[in-house]
């Protein structure tokens, strides 16, 4: 009798221990995905959830790396024009079904088929030529020229390897029902409340530690944050600059800041006065100060440029800040005509809302240029129209000075460059919204694409970032921090610099490791 | 009756055709596509291309619409173009929570507002018709965002009384519902209290106090029935401003409802839902103020319909 009392009140002890262990990890996003199926996953929030449930055949790994994930090993034809991929075996998607070529392959053409029409169809979309299935898990890729950047295109979310027997049964279906080969699988979705996944238990590598994972969409800020000090979420994107401090003064949160690999500038519009003048460009770099901008507008979580792409991107070297001179402004406007009789002025636009703090950025650069006799008015749009006036073409382009961001999410310079820079990408044909021109970049920029040796390409991106440091087509301004809110009872959760939250190596500490 | 109803139906339809048209127009007339903005600042020419193609956003203005009202016709309200999932499927995901919200909204209002008009009503001038009204002024008054948040602040927050966000049980539904009844509350206290001050002024209340009618029956089946006639009417249209001004109330406690979803489209130019949002409001609209105009028969058997 006596045994049977303490047996069972053991197991109750037990079992309530279980119970207080948390098996579900709450994650706090500030919107509901839009779309699971991979090419179409646009947004943070959605490429965020497919992160966890596909996998891509190369990774882009937090710390700046583009290393094989799906692919066992991979080798290039001599001519740099045959990439051919020797797929890992054994692997399984979450419908049973295989992982193979045939299955990449699919998926490959799949994203760059017009019928799709994916975003993402240009990273592959003329690049590569053909997909040849050689064997059941080696495939060849053939590309017109070669093209140095293609392995990391192939760690782009959207190029992930999905199920080809669960897209063709479940058609439109697909997009609330991804299926991969990701340490997750997927769940269940309730629109615009969360989306859950659960832990894969035949996955291929590592298994998660934590059984559950969901994400929540929060628009408000103040709610997020709120959930994150109740306990009810134990991640919150996006903490806004003013709850920081509140929150790190909270011994159960932590604060983290991870860079990013959103770049914020002002556009000059060259193909008008007064930008087509050099020395006006100049002038406005040296009178805005990036670092007081960075200090008091974003309450220290950004980083001042000092290249037109930012750290952790393969290309990178700080090429150099022009540094802030009112005087120097002064002169360099003087020589181009403008003084206190006739100053410059020109309409200065920003999107209210879509970047970190973006109009109170706008708002302080308007204060520094004031200060060397720059009259600039701002105007801003709501961010659908702003986006479509400035992808105008020349002729109808108004815009003359304007911020914009851009994310090199593919983790090489080609992307931060090319799209932005090279003079075939002028609006609305690419990036190159303020329509810069240089045929000595242009020409570097395409040897870059197709040079083999990384070393090489190193060079030829330091050199062209030189090029446009000097011409300075840009009004450099600084690159975002993701501040994100952790309760401490977890660990090894990571903040990726291309704004997706990975929570496969995470855990929960026990209590005694708090 | 019968043919009343019928009639009133009938009338729906131009009315949901005015609505179409002009929901189609104001959409297409704001600047910025869809495409554009589902692209992002990645778009190339090609993909937007490939999306207005998609979603037959190449075709002109006219062509759209005449598709658009057939289809609608047929009960297809067309395929969204963010998530690509049919806008009826969309909004039969989020308009369940906006009506669940909208009711407990309509709830605390008639369970506040309706009584505090009555005890300011009968004792007009004293300390409970100023505490009532005071307290009906600062509920008109106060922004639904503040009022949200602040809530949460102390009620989640400091005292964990509630969860912060989300659906799912009656605890989830208590601080959205007072957020977003306290508005309705304070308007419907204000006129229970004037229709009621004015219906206590009539003879036949002076008649059923002379002729010893208990207190309480007087005020309820005497003076209250009658002074409903004003304040169903304006709870019914405050009902429909519910059901669209459910939009900060749903942004604020993460309410998967059909304001957020209608903001989150406009802000992505999705045509389809945004189209097919506004419609459902309106559908929901019409039948609200249908019910109300039966619901005076109810109260007031003068009132007969042929």
């Amino acid at each position: 009798m006596r045994i049977r009392f303490w047996l069972t009140l053991g197991l109750a002890l037990l079992l309530s221990w279980a119970l207080a262990q948390p098996r579900t990890l709450i994650i706090a996003q500030g919107t509901d995905p839009t779309s699971l199926d991979a090419p179409l996953a646009t947004d943070s929030p959605s490429g965020t959830v497919v992160s966890h449930v596909v996998e891509t055949l190369f990774e882009y790994t937090p710390d700046g790396k583009i290393v094989p994930l799906l692919v066992e090993r991979y080798s290039f034809s001599s001519d740099r024009k045959t990439l051919t991929l020797f797929l890992r075996k054994g692997i399984k998607f979450h419908d049973g079904t295989d992982f193979n070529a045939e299955a990449v392959k699919f998926n490959l053409e799949r994203l760059i088929s017009p019928e799709l029409a994916s975003s993402f169809a240009f990273l592959l979309r003329g690049r590569v030529s053909a997909f040849e299935v050689v064997d059941s898990h080696t495939l060849r890729l053939r590309m017109p020229e070669p093209f140095a950047p293609v392995l990391a295109h192939l760690s782009h979310g959207s190029t992930g390897i999905q199920s080809p027997a669960a897209i063709r049964r479940l058609g439109a279906g697909y997009r609330d029902n991804p299926v991969g080969t990701g340490p997750y699988k997927f769940d269940r979705w309730q629109k615009g409340q969360f989306v859950e996944l659960v832990r894969n238990e035949e996955y291929w590598g590592k298994k998660p530690a934590i059984e559950r994972l969901r994400f929540l969409a929060v628009p408000e800020a103040t709610t997020r944050m709120a959930l994150v000090e109740t306990g009810q979420a134990h991640v919150a994107v996006r903490v806004p600059p003013q709850d920081v401090q509140r929150l790190s003064a909270r011994p159960e949160i932590e604060v983290v800041t991870t860079p990013s690999v959103r770049t914020i500038f002002f556009y000059f519009n060259q193909a008008k006065k007064p930008f087509d003048d050099v020395r006006v460009r100049k002038a406005i770099n040296h009178a805005i100060n990036k670092e007081e901008i960075v200090k008091f507008v974003l309450g220290g979580f950004g980083r001042a440029s000092d290249a037109p792409i930012s750290p952790g991107i393969f290309g990178y070297t700080k090429i150099g800040s022009y540094e802030y001179n009112p005087n120097l402004a002064r002169q360099l406007l003087a020589q181009a005509g403008y003084n206190a009789q006739n100053p410059l002025r020109f309409t200065l636009h920003s999107p209210n809302g879509r970047y970190l703090q973006d109009i109170r950025v706008a708002e302080a650069v308007q204060s520094q240029l004031r200060a060397v006799g720059v009259q600039a008015q701002i105007q801003t749009l709501e961010w659908g129209a702003y986006l479509a006036a400035s992808n105008q073409p020349r002729e109808r382009n108004e815009f003359q000075m304007a911020m914009l961001g851009w994310g090199t999410v593919t983790g090489d310079a080609d992307y931060g460059l090319f799209g932005l820079f090279h003079s075939s990408q002028h609006a609305p044909n690419g990036f190159n919204r303020g329509f810069y021109s240089n045929p000595r970049l242009d020409r570097i920029l395409e040897q870059a694409r197709v040079a083999t040796n990384p070393q090489a390409r190193q060079q030829l991106y330091r050199t062209a970032m030189q090029i446009i440091y000097n011409d300075a087509p840009w009004a450099f301004l600084h690159s975002e921090q993701q501040v994100t809110a952790i309760r401490r009872e977890v660990q090894g959760f990571i903040v990726h610099p291309i704004e997706r939250l990975i929570a496969t190596q995470a855990s929960f500490r026990t209590a005694s490791e708090r | 009756m019968t043919t009343y109803i019928l009639r009133r139906l009938l009338t729906v339809i131009p009315t949901l055709l005015g609505v179409l048209l002009a929901v189609f127009l104001m959409v297409r007339l704001a600047p910025g596509d869809p495409a554009q903005l589902l692209a992002g600042e990645f778009a190339t020419p090609e993909t937007l291309a490939d999306i207005r193609q998609r979603f037959g956003l190449d075709q002109p203005w006219y062509t759209q619409l005449g598709l658009y009202t057939l289809n609608v016709f047929r009960g297809d309200l067309g395929e969204s173009v963010r998530t690509r999932k049919p806008v009826t499927y969309e909004l039969s995901q989020y308009f369940p929570n906006t009506l669940r919200l909208t009711l407990g909204a309509m709830l605390v209002a008639l369970l506040i507002g309706i009584p505090a008009g009555i005890i300011a009503a009968i004792r007009p001038g004293t300390i409970f018709d100023l505490l009532a009204m005071l307290g009906a002024l600062i509920g008109v008054s106060m922004p639904v965002f503040w009022f949200g948040l602040m809530a949460i602040l102390i009620f989640s927050v400091q005292l964990g009384w509630f969860p912060v966000a989300g659906t799912g049980t009656l605890r989830h539904l208590i601080l959205p519902a007072i957020t977003l009844g306290i508005g309705t509350a304070a308007i419907l206290a204000r006129m229970t209290r004037s229709a009621m001050l004015e219906v206590l002024s009539q003879d036949y209340i002076r008649t059923a106090r002379a002729k010893g009618v208990a207190g309480r029956v007087v005020i309820f089946k005497h003076a209250l029935r009658n002074a409903l006639i004003p304040v169903v009417t304006i709870a019914g249209l405050q009902f429909g401003g519910l059901l669209e001004g459910a939009v900060i109330t749903e942004t604020v406690f993460a309410w998967p409802g059909i304001g957020q979803l209608l903001v989150g489209s406009i802000l992505a130019r999705d045509y389809p839902v945004v189209q097919g949002a506004v419609l459902l409001i309106a559908v929901a609209f019409i039948l609200i103020n249908l019910i109300v105009d039966l619901l005076y028969g109810a109260i007031d058997p003068r009132i007969r319909y042929d």
